[in-house]
């Protein structure tokens, strides 16, 4: 009995190991991987896009434009929302699901843009090239290009708009205003926030602007998860706080569902209203503007975004060097990233009839 | 017809009780060679194997813990957001105060550790319910991790990713694969021979008849040949790549807790807590102590989870471990374990949770939208566990009860050796 | 009797489980107005017989006629009887104990006033049934606030509030003491008086013998005989010999105690309840065992007999106050059931099910859970010895099983007992406290037990037997203490023990020894 065992465990372990040696096919090296860019790809190539979770309409938006536009330019699609709780970690997977298709580019609105640099690390490694689409993906050399609108752009646009807003309303200061701003954990949020205080900060430090609960540090003012109850609820307690007998007459939020939730705020209390930024057009602030409660808004056309990246891709396909814009102030931390910037457009009530003229579902609005 | 039934009874097993067995990994088999299919081949691929590996080793690490925590009459709430807090401080020890990286991973099992202390405290010596404990638990540490972490991303140096993204080294002669993977599939070939021997001695000792000699060769045959496959794909990766580290860290720990839970005293007294916790004490069972210990070995496992995704991530970020604890409840509950306690194993939660990640993997390959994949897993929790209550309750075989403690009434029982550290977590639960 | 009416007639009843042939052409009649036991051992097709007639098996799933006030009935299920006024009180009782007893007599059937429940009327209609069962409660007291007796009345009244024309009751006093038993029976005869029909199904055979008009007695899944009590001049050895199919010649197997000397002792016990701290449970207690005696403990329910036996094993119950217990001439503290264990006591609780087994486990496990360090090396478990341990108590204690990796949960009450036994055997003791060790047992199985309870003492150990059932104190323990209330208030030699002088002091504070 035992010395039949231990034959066939000799044997087991033999044909075990020829098996090893025999299916000696070798291995993928990566060879297809590292700098030797722009040999272009097949024109029906896969093409991968990672977008966050559906928990704004310009994801969707976003969604739906990248599907059909990779379409439309002969390639297959993968267009992939991360799940509403466990969202790194199914944007992760997604990018690897990418990789392992055989993408050959692909394009991630980051959930976390800290977070991701060991998949783009492996698709990169697998031969594809990643565009990093709104968000920066952070701390990797791995990331070949950037495509955004011109967040600092958008701050300053906010910050003046605000000041605008308050002159026309009262043509002397000195100006009440409180700050907001957007989820730490979000690259941009605090491009926001340093664009608006670039045109802000001279005008408090010479008094005609003020902040009057004395909350300027991001660590105050940022607003976890972009929660519009988040916002809702500092708002309510900064008028119990400081606005008991003092006016309020403007406040910088860094995008809409912000901003509708403040203007929600200073209505309960019974406040008039102040002059309140925004950003992204949404619906509903779009018609607040009209109806002239929300100040301004930001049109960062995702149209034109979605646009661009497709071209970039469309670029890298033909094995061209996609056109870029600004090669020198995005560093991610590994490196320098090559950038396309789109310039975003303020709107207020004067202007948004022209500015959302081409735009099928807030033209009407205007009205 | 009774070679059929000596094969059927014996196969997967010594007794037919473990015929059961056969269902659950049959499930597994199934799900993997159906989207094997459907996708094309993309699955088995060994990128994609590793990546499978890469990606849930940390869920899995945490099914280990809920297991037991489960088996004992309890459950776990806290677990993502006690790895989201373990995550951010190793991360903020690492990059502002300058911990060199393995001092920063006896750090955060130390904060798991303490974590764990808190919690098995109360639930053990106040005897407030675990739900309770850890709900309390889960909002603690998560507004721990925001306060920290002002909810940012904090990088996590090079050195520490290598647990999360890391491989086995490459090394020695080119044979066209990882040498050190090969070695490991070696091992564990060498082991489940080692072990079907014992198993043998076993049932001679017990004045059992070992199932005929052409069923062990047959059955050794078929694992080894599992093993010798899984060995090459994940050997055959890109260059660089190979089994991962966070796999290794996963097959160690699933080999040393299934050994204590089956095979030492301390294992045992979780079952009995679990199966009836008042017949426990009156045999001399300290209640207290197997509640505290289970709740904090929770807690530890959890942080080194946290880790490891942090270290995959290579940032430790303000979303970590959101819905963690749901994965793992779910893993252990597809394994076969009851809710009242005192039912399951820990290769049962295992193959669990590789039927759910297969299952999220396959539909990813295949481009199925998130929201879509959350409504499937859902119903193949519902539906899996609802067979099984079923047929528990028909009185019929049971598939994925199947796993029911395959390793407790079984032939097997030698302790199982260091050189069966290396074999995979599938394979765990066929072994014989 | 032949001139009463026939109230039910089950004929040729067969039900099949798959590979079990639970009845077999069963018979079972029934007249109107009569008390009608039903005898068998455990498994012998009782409950499955019930079951039948109370459409828990609905009609399809069983050969054979179930023929009631003349027509033959399909009940579907447990509704359609109890409509046709056949209701079943189960042993484990039905009640809710976290509502009232006027709640619980209606649920499922309140009385209603335009779609809300009408509690007046309820309350009031409460009351009636309550008087009819004697029960005197105010009908809003919680269940969980009486005992177990009166729980037991008012499932009975449950019963009446739903009309009922025969009653079917699954072991009734089981879990009464030698008073509520009493009072139940007389109840029963009362509902005789008026003419309602009841079913009992029972193993105390005196209150059979004492209250039944015909007896019916089931063997393995078949109908043994129909004795009528007076007619035939029925008695227990009758009854016995019908359940078993052979003479018992003695329900104790016969046994030459070899006592020896004191070996421990316990002094001035003093325990308190673990809740309501101003209640003493153990009331400064001293008793003493010795080498190979058994040892019982008469007391009547509530009287704290578990309580002292579960504080004085590792304070498993209640707070400690004061005693010392002295084993082999040394003081011993035992803090924690693990230290009792070590010093070699062990305890087999009445209840096997909630406290005794953990029922998930099968024979081998449970047999080692006491003592896994007698198999185990550093930790770690040897299988092996696992087994080997098991099984030689399987074969020594004849525990019907195909084999050790049998869950418990399948086994019958009596194999379960010894599976239980074996687990405490295998600790190696020096004391055995068996507490109601043959509850729920069939006759055979009770023998066999018996036995070896005295095998173990005449290893010289100490056997400590609490038990509710006089007539198996009398026939085993070589001396019995009488606990009431918490204290001890006598101790009496196996050649004094009657049932009366032991009912006597089981119910008095008075303290009087007769040694």
């Amino acid at each position: 009995m035992r010395k039949f065992f231990g034959t066939s465990v000799v044997a087991i372990s033999a044909a075990a190991m020829l098996a090893l040696a025999g299916c000696g096919s070798g291995r993928d090296g990566d060879s297809d991987s590292g700098g030797e860019a722009a040999k272009g790809f097949a024109a029906n190539s896969l093409i991968g896009v990672a977008l966050p979770a559906k928990t704004s309409e310009n994801w969707v938006l976003a969604g739906d434009l990248f599907s059909n536009g990779l379409k439309e330019a002969g390639f297959q699609a993968d267009v992939q929302y991360a799940g509403a709780s466990t969202t790194v970690a199914d944007q992760q997977a997604q990018i690897t699901a990418m990789t392992t298709k055989g993408a050959k580019v692909i394009v991630i609105g980051a959930t976390d843009a800290a977070q991701l640099s060991t998949q783009v690390a492996a698709a990169h490694a697998a031969g594809a090239k990643v565009i990093a689409y709104d968000r920066l993906i952070k701390n990797t050399p791995d990331l070949d290009y950037y495509v955004a609108f011109d967040n600092f752009k958008v701050g300053q646009l906010q910050g003046q708009a605000l000041l605008d807003g308050m002159k026309a309303k009262k043509p002397n200061g000195p100006y009440n205003i409180e700050l907001f701003s957007g989820s730490p954990d979000d690259n941009n949020a605090g491009v926001f926030f340093d664009g608006a205080m670039s045109v802000l900060k001279p005008e408090i430090d010479k008094g005609t602007v003020v902040v009057a609960s004395g909350q300027k540090e991001v660590k105050q003012t940022a607003i976890q998860g972009w929660k519009a109850e988040g916002a809702q609820a500092r708002m309510d307690q900064l008028l119990t706080s400081t606005y008991g007998s003092k006016e309020l007459d403007g406040v910088l939020s860094p995008n809409d569902t912000l901003a509708r939730a403040i203007l929600t705020s200073v209505k309960g209390a019974g406040k008039p209203t102040p002059v309140v930024t925004g950003q992204d057009s949404e619906v509903e602030s779009v018609k607040s503007i009209v109806a002239g409660e929300q100040y301004m808004t930001i049109n960062k056309d995702t149209r034109n975004l979605v646009k661009e990246t497709i071209n970039m891709v469309k670029a890298l396909q033909a094995g061209d060097k996609p056109q870029v814009n600004d090669t020198k102030s995005y560093n991610n931390g590994s490196k320098v990233v090559d950038t396309y910037l789109l310039p975003p457009v303020a709107v207020t009530k004067a202007n948004a009839a022209e500015a959302y003229a081409s735009d099928p579902k807030l033209a009407p609005l205007t009205k | 017809m009774s070679r059929l039934k000596d094969l059927q009874k014996n196969l997967f097993g010594g007794t037919t009780s473990n015929a059961r067995q056969f269902g659950m990994i049959f499930t597994l088999v199934a799900i993997v060679v159906l989207f094997q299919i459907l996708t094309d081949g993309l699955t088995l691929r060994s990128d994609n194997l590793i990546a499978l590996f890469q990606q849930n080793s940390y869920i899995l690490i945490l099914a280990i813990g809920m297991l037991m925590v489960i088996v004992a009459g309890h459950i776990d709430l806290s677990v993502g957001s006690v790895a989201a807090f373990a995550g951010i401080l190793v991360a903020k020890s690492m990059t502002e105060w300058d911990l060199p990286w393995p001092a920063a991973i006896v750090f955060g099992l130390a904060i798991g550790a303490a974590i764990g202390a808190w919690q098995g405290f109360w639930v053990a010596y106040i005897g407030v319910p675990a739900f309770i404990v850890t709900l309390a638990g889960m909002l603690l540490f998560r507004g721990g991790n925001q306060f920290i972490g002002n909810a940012q991303s904090i990088p996590v140096p090079e050195g520490f990713r290598e647990i999360g993204s890391g491989f086995l080294p490459e090394f020695g002669p080119n044979t066209g694969y990882n040498n050190a993977t090969l070695l490991l599939g070696l091992a564990a070939a060498l082991a489940v021979v080692w072990r079907e021997i014992q198993a043998r001695k076993t049932r001679r000792a017990m004045d059992a008849d070992p199932a005929p000699m052409w069923i062990s060769v047959l059955r050794m045959a078929i694992m080894v040949g599992v093993i010798a496959f899984a060995a090459l794909r994940f050997a055959s990766g890109r260059v660089g790549t190979s089994f991962p580290i966070s796999g290794i860290i996963l097959l160690v720990l699933v080999i040393a807790y299934s050994f204590y839970t089956r095979n030492t005293a301390g294992g045992r007294h979780i079952y009995a807590v679990g199966g009836n916790s008042r017949a426990a004490e009156l045999s001399g069972v300290k209640l207290k102590r197997v509640n505290f210990f289970v709740m904090m070995n929770m807690s530890v496992l959890a942080a080194l989870a946290g880790m490891i995704f942090v270290a995959r991530s290579a940032a430790s970020g303000p979303q970590d471990g959101n819905g963690w604890e749901l994965d793992a409840i779910a893993a252990v509950f597809i394994g076969g374990a009851a809710v009242a306690g005192g039912i399951g194993t820990i290769s049962g939660s295992i193959v669990g949770g590789l039927v759910m990640a297969v299952l999220n993997n396959g539909l990813q390959l295949m481009g199925v939208g998130t929201d879509r994949v959350q409504i499937i897993k859902g119903l193949v929790l519902l539906l899996a566990v609802a067979i099984d209550v079923y047929n528990k309750s028909q009185g019929r075989f049971s598939i994925i009860g199947s796993l029911m403690r395959p390793f407790r009434r079984e032939d097997s029982a030698p302790p199982a050796s260091p050189p069966d550290a290396e074999r995979e977590p599938a394979k765990a639960a066929v072994s014989g | 009797m032949s001139d009463v009416p026939i109230l039910l007639e089950m004929r040729s009843i067969t039900k099949e489980f798959p590979g079990v042939k639970a009845l077999s052409d069963v018979n079972l009649v029934v007249r109107a107005g009569e008390i009608h036991a039903i005898c068998g051992e455990n498994g012998a097709g009782k409950s499955t017989l019930m079951k039948v007639l109370s459409g828990v098996y609905p009609h399809g799933t069983y050969d054979g006629k179930i023929i009631y006030q003349g027509s033959e009935s399909k009940f579907s299920d447990i509704r359609a009887s109890e409509n046709a006024g056949i209701v079943i009180i189960h042993q484990e009782l039905a009640l809710i104990p976290g509502m009232s007893i006027a709640e619980n007599i209606f649920l499922g059937n309140e009385p209603r006033k335009r779609g809300a429940i009408d509690w007046k009327a309820a309350n009031r209609m409460a009351l009636d049934l309550m008087a009819r069962v004697g029960l005197e409660e105010d009908p809003d007291t919680l269940i969980k606030d009486i005992g177990v007796g009166k729980q037991q009345l008012v499932e009975i009244a449950k019963a009446f509030a739903k009309d009922v024309k025969l009653l079917i009751l699954d072991e009734p006093t089981a879990a009464l003491n030698e008073a509520d038993s009493k009072h139940l029976l007389d109840l029963l005869r009362g509902f005789r008086s008026r003419g309602i029909t009841s079913i009992m199904i029972s193993h105390k055979l005196n209150e059979i013998e004492a209250i039944a008009d015909q007896i019916t007695i089931l063997r393995d899944g078949r109908t043994v005989e129909t004795l009528d009590v007076k007619a035939d001049g029925v008695d227990e050895d009758r009854i016995v010999r019908g359940m078993v199919g052979r003479e018992l010649s003695s329900r104790f197997p016969d046994h030459t105690p070899k006592i020896g000397d004191v070996f421990f002792e316990v002094r001035n016990w003093n325990v308190r309840h673990p809740i309501s701290a101003e209640r003493q449970v153990c009331k400064n207690e001293s008793f003493v065992v010795r080498r190979g005696e058994i040892v019982g403990f008469a007391g009547l329910m509530g009287a704290g007999r578990t309580e002292l036996a579960m504080s004085v094993f590792g304070r498993s119950y209640g707070v400690y106050e004061s005693g010392t217990i002295i084993k082999d001439g040394k003081e011993i503290v035992l803090k924690s059931v693990a230290d009792a264990i070590d010093n070699g006591l062990a305890y087999v609780s009445e209840d096997r099910k909630a406290i005794g087994l953990n029922l998930l486990d099968d024979i081998k496990t449970s047999t080692v859970a006491a003592k896994l360090s007698k198999i185990s090396h550093h930790g770690v478990l040897n299988e092996v010895e696992e087994y080997q341990a098991a099984e030689a108590y399987r074969k020594e204690l004849r525990t019907k099983a195909p084999t050790v990796d049998e869950s418990v949960s399948k086994l019958s009450g009596g194999n379960q007992q010894k599976v239980v036994l074996a687990k405490w055997m295998f600790t190696d003791p020096d004391l055995l406290i068996l507490d109601e060790p043959t509850r729920g047992i069939d006759v055979g199985a009770k023998y066999e037990i018996y036995g070896i309870i005295q095998r173990l003492a005449d290893q010289g150990k100490g056997v400590v037997v609490i038990s509710s059932e006089l007539p198996e104190l009398i026939g085993l323990c070589d001396r019995i203490y009488t606990v009431f209330e918490g204290a001890i208030t006598g101790e009496i030699a196996r050649a004094d023990a009657t049932p009366e002088n032991l009912m006597k002091q089981m119910t008095s504070t008075k303290k009087m020894a007769t040694r």
